[in-house]
């Protein structure tokens, strides 16, 4: 418009010299409204132009780190969360892709951890801010605990309740492995209180000890309602255990079984009845809101999903949870937690004492689940075999194929999965009251 | 404030509520699998029965085993 506008008074000057007058007033005017844009520039020479960019980057960000840096929440950073943490963090994100790409540890979910970790460390870009993209991630889903519930929707919709419906008294166990949640609180409040090293409040000792059921969306559904400070560090932990269970168990169910226990075979499961299948999710939501409604969003989810997929009329939503639903939320939730991986949240001594808080309470997990498996043999007309007490951490289907595997070493062609899959996913029920417990005490 | 005595309350009332939640839920499995068979029994038992019936003793527990491990390897399958 400016320019058609200066361009006809222009031509207007060629064509009557009396309006030449009107049309200087003119262009002196748009030159006026134009002032303040000169006004933020001035001239620079090509080394001061070179010496501004290398200002900007983020090279200089951290070699000559400055006080008043802030992070995305607008907290101030220290120094060395500026430079030498950001390079540490660097290295520990490497470590996480390595046990992603080349060990196959939970990449699923590691993977887009560790990437949102590697953006939120990126100096100047303030990626983790509220209008940064892993700022906008962090407040559309995690900070209202909304995603972990997706995810369990997904993970209902995956479970098949049919081994924990035929064999029933395996439930015990998953209740049993729980005592991993709650033996990790005394430990962290122990730790906080008598050496002084860390300072969690019982708040965030509930939120870390919630690693100990082995469940990922459930520590972080509870951390980012009791914790959400630290919440980058438990669900790197609670992940990075998960994806150790093959590493962290079998030692532990070795060293409390005897050979002649883990040789012991089971009976083949029963035929579940379709109409059971049918009623489990409604006969644990019944119970949920009778009991723990503290635990209705994440039961909630879980059972919604499990009863689409179990009703059978539903298939295109249930597929649809199993699959596309549930990727996309993982992919929102890995860069979202990962945002939490930045130096200044991550660095920190709680970190520390987070992670052998969770290995402690993972290995009482499956500690819990084995004896109380061998308690049951004593007392059971059915054999029991010890190991699928170990399947009572609820990280599906891995804890199950664990135990399954174990057994089998202690005698060829002993095949214990689907005895090992009912602990387990009523593990990922103990876990979800277990939090519920936890929730409710502090309401 | 003592946290360690507070955490260690916490853990009854947790462990307490989580063995009652789950006991009732075994009883209530068990009662509704009764009911159900009852009332609605599947049609397919009969021939499971009869395929067990008909191999005695230690080639019963064979053939078991061996439907145990395919019924594994199965959905062991699946789920890859």
């Amino acid at each position: 418009m400016k320019i058609k506008h200066l361009f006809f008074s222009m031509l207007m000057a060629f064509v009557a010299s009396t309006s030449f007058l009107h049309a200087q007033e003119h262009a002196s005017a748009t030159a006026q409204t134009e002032q303040p844009k000169s006004d933020v520039y001035v001239e620079k020479s090509m080394t001061q132009l070179a010496s501004s960019f290398y200002d900007t980057t983020g090279l200089k960000a951290m070699i000559s780190p400055k006080e008043e840096v802030a992070n995305g929440e607008g907290e101030k950073m220290s120094l060395f969360a500026q430079s030498w943490g950001r390079l540490i963090m660097f290295v520990i994100i490497f470590f996480l892709f390595y046990l992603a790409i080349a060990k196959g540890f939970e990449p699923l979910l590691l993977l887009p951890i560790a990437f949102g970790g590697l953006l939120a460390n990126i100096p100047v870009a303030n990626m983790t801010g509220d209008h940064g993209m892993l700022g906008i991630i962090y407040n559309m889903g995690i900070a209202n605990e909304f995603f972990p519930l997706l995810i369990f929707m997904g993970v209902g919709a995956m479970t098949d309740f049919g081994p924990l419906l035929a064999n029933p008294k395996t439930a015990l166990l998953g209740g049993a492995a729980q005592f991993a949640i709650f033996g990790s609180l005394v430990g962290a409040a122990a730790l906080s209180q008598y050496t002084g090293l860390v300072d969690f409040s019982l708040q965030q000792c509930s939120a870390i000890s919630i690693i100990g059921g082995a469940d990922g969306p459930t520590s972080i559904f509870i951390a980012s309602k009791l914790a959400p400070e630290l919440m980058g560090a438990i669900a790197v932990a609670a992940y990075s255990y998960m994806a150790l269970v093959p590493v962290i168990q079998p030692p532990i169910m070795k060293a409390l079984t005897t050979k002649e226990e883990r040789r012991i075979v089971m009976k083949p499961t029963r035929k579940v009845h379709k109409l059971e299948k049918l009623i489990f999710p409604l006969l644990v939501i019944v119970m949920t809101f009778l009991v723990l409604p503290d635990a209705a969003p994440l039961i909630g989810a879980f059972v919604f999903g499990n009863f689409a997929k179990e009703s059978g009329v539903v298939d295109r939503l249930s597929n649809e949870m199993q699959n596309s639903l549930i990727n996309i939320v993982t992919i929102f939730l890995g860069l979202g937690v990962g945002s939490k991986l930045a130096s200044d949240k991550f660095l920190v001594m709680e970190t520390l004492g987070i992670m052998v808080i969770g290995l402690l309470a993972f290995a009482a997990g499956t500690a819990a689940g084995v004896l109380m498996a061998k308690l049951m043999n004593k007392f059971s007309k059915e054999p029991i075999n010890p190991l699928i007490g170990a399947a009572g951490v609820s990280a599906v289907p891995m804890a199950a194929r664990v135990a399954s595997k174990v057994g089998a070493e202690a005698r060829p062609g002993n095949i214990l999965l689907m005895h090992a899959m009912g602990p387990n996913v009523a593990g990922v029920i103990g876990s979800a009251v277990a939090a519920g417990v936890l929730l409710s005490i502090f309401k | 404030m003592d946290i360690v005595g507070e955490s260690i309350k916490f853990m009854v009332l947790g462990m307490l509520v989580v063995f009652t939640f789950i006991y009732v839920l075994v009883v209530l499995m068990g009662v509704q699998a009764k009911i159900i068979n009852k009332f609605f029994p599947e049609k397919k038992q009969p021939m499971v029965s009869s395929a067990s019936g008909a191999a005695p003793g230690e080639a019963a527990e064979e053939e078991s085993r061996r439907i145990a491990a395919i019924i594994a390897a199965v959905s062991e399958f699946r789920k890859n």
